[in-house]
């Protein structure tokens, strides 16, 4: 069983909801109703407040960190490389971003739009990174169908926390919309990668593990059910005042997004000799 | 690559006396912790009768080495004599060769913070020298060989034994050659 990996926890989920947000921000904005100024330039301060923590909590995970740079070095065939050319692609992206938030005048589309999509191939090149021969229950489409389920949700989540205040009524409707459908679909899914894992003997340790965990328990409570229901009943009731209320499904979900992550890397068992001593 | 070298072990001759793992730890001076070789004891349950049996194992310098597709610091290379080096002085200690090496060989020294592993005495080679774990071997159960068809078409000459991964993950550049099973006679 692997470790608590805080380091990596910290560095996917921050760095997937700061892509998150950039990317919900480029979807509002190409949408009929253009997203509000203040919203955007605060939003784009959060994501990359939240990148550059992202990025910093990352070097913890090394044990040189002063050497980071050189992981760059292998980008013919490590995931790893990848991942760390994309993060900083797209932190160099989300700069031209802050620079265009500053301009009173321009289209900004373009910057979201690139911003987004050097993020999300970040996203997918993390997740690579663990699709492992040696780790049956990561060798799969899992992990990147898992880390873009968590981009989508916290960021949907974290746009509608930043603009309570500012997003229109028919956006909100869309962010909570979104939402809802990726918890839904990010609990089929764990349904059907459970069910998978107990082909291989290692893939039942990993399934044998989660299910005895209260930590599991407590992620498909916190990060499925609760926000599943609280969702509902948000979008059910258009008249009420959400603004707790999302405050409170987005608490919960970050909390369960991160006991996923280190559920994720706990439950992980590689083949390995069985051999005694 | 030229060839493919690996090391040829005989279970039958191998007594688990660790003066492989001595012999490495000695030649390299290596902190108590990574294990570059170590020796196992299979489970004496996976032959037909009861067999006490050891087997060594250090890097298997892989046709196909994850270590190396994963390392972002290309702090892994393969020679043309297919031995697979790492270099110290290039890692970074991201570990995800650790996690991706079925047989564990590539082990962090919490020391130094840096991966480490064997790399089959390169050196002890290049000098026409047999590796140190070879050399120390009293039995003669530890041999370096050239991992070729010839090799593998002898009788007795295993590409893996139970407990050990599938070598269709890696194709590890290790041969066996198994336990002769002996008679047993029950006397009630």
């Amino acid at each position: 069983m692997g470790d608590w990996e805080w380091p990596l926890i910290l560095f996917t989920v921050l760095g997937q909801i700061a892509i998150g947000i950039i990317l919900m921000l480029w979807w509002l904005d190409r949408g009929r109703d253009h997203l509000d100024t203040q919203l955007f330039k605060q939003s784009v301060l959060i994501s990359g407040g939240l990148l550059i923590l992202a990025l910093l909590a990352s070097l913890f995970h090394l044990g040189h960190p002063e050497a980071a740079y050189r992981a760059l070095a292998h980008l013919g065939s490590s995931w790893l490389s990848r991942e760390i050319l994309l993060f900083l692609l797209t932190f160099l992206a989300w700069i031209y971003l802050f620079w265009q938030s500053k301009q009173q005048t321009g289209s900004r589309t373009l910057g979201l739009g690139i911003t987004s999509v050097l993020g999300l191939l970040g996203v997918v090149s993390s997740a690579m990174i663990y699709v492992l021969l040696r780790v049956p229950a990561w060798n799969n489409a899992g992990p990147v169908l898992c880390f873009l389920l968590t981009t989508g949700l916290l960021g949907a989540l974290c746009t509608l926390v930043l603009g309570r205040k500012l997003l229109q009524t028919t956006q909100k409707k869309l962010l909570l919309q979104f939402s809802l459908g990726c918890t839904i679909a990010s609990l089929l899914l764990y349904i059907i990668y459970s069910s998978m894992l107990s082909a291989s003997t290692e893939g039942a340790a990993t399934l044998n593990f989660l299910l005895n965990s209260p930590l599991f328990w407590s992620r498909a409570l916190l990060g499925w059910f609760a926000p599943l229901l609280l969702l509902i009943s948000i979008l059910k009731n258009p008249q009420v005042d959400k603004t707790n209320l999302i405050l409170t499904v987005t608490l919960l979900a970050g909390l369960g997004e991160i006991l996923g992550r280190a559920l994720f890397y706990l439950s992980a068992t590689g083949i390995q000799i069985t051999a005694l001593f | 690559m030229n060839k493919q070298l690996g090391f040829l072990h005989n279970s039958e001759k191998c007594v688990g006396c660790r003066g492989c793992e001595m012999a490495c730890k000695n030649e390299y001076q290596i902190d108590a912790t990574p294990e570059w070789r170590k020796v196992f004891q299979l489970h004496e349950d996976d032959y037909s009768l009861p067999t006490r049996m050891f087997f060594s194992m250090a890097c298997n310098h892989c046709a196909h080495p994850e270590c190396l597709r994963v390392c972002p610091v290309m702090a892994y290379t393969k020679r043309d004599d297919g031995i697979v080096i790492h270099d110290p002085n290039r890692c970074i200690g991201c570990r995800l060769c650790t996690m991706a090496c079925p047989y564990d060989r590539p082990q962090i020294n919490p020391a130094k913070k840096k991966v480490e592993k064997c790399n089959l005495c390169y050196q002890r080679i290049d000098n026409g020298e047999q590796p140190a774990c070879v050399a120390a071997c009293i039995p003669g159960a530890l041999e370096l060989v050239e991992i070729n068809d010839t090799l593998d078409q002898k009788t007795g000459v295993l590409k893996t034994l139970p407990g050990l991964p599938s070598p269709k993950l890696t194709t590890p550049s290790i041969r066996f050659i198994g336990p002769k099973q002996g008679k047993q006679i029950r006397r009630d």
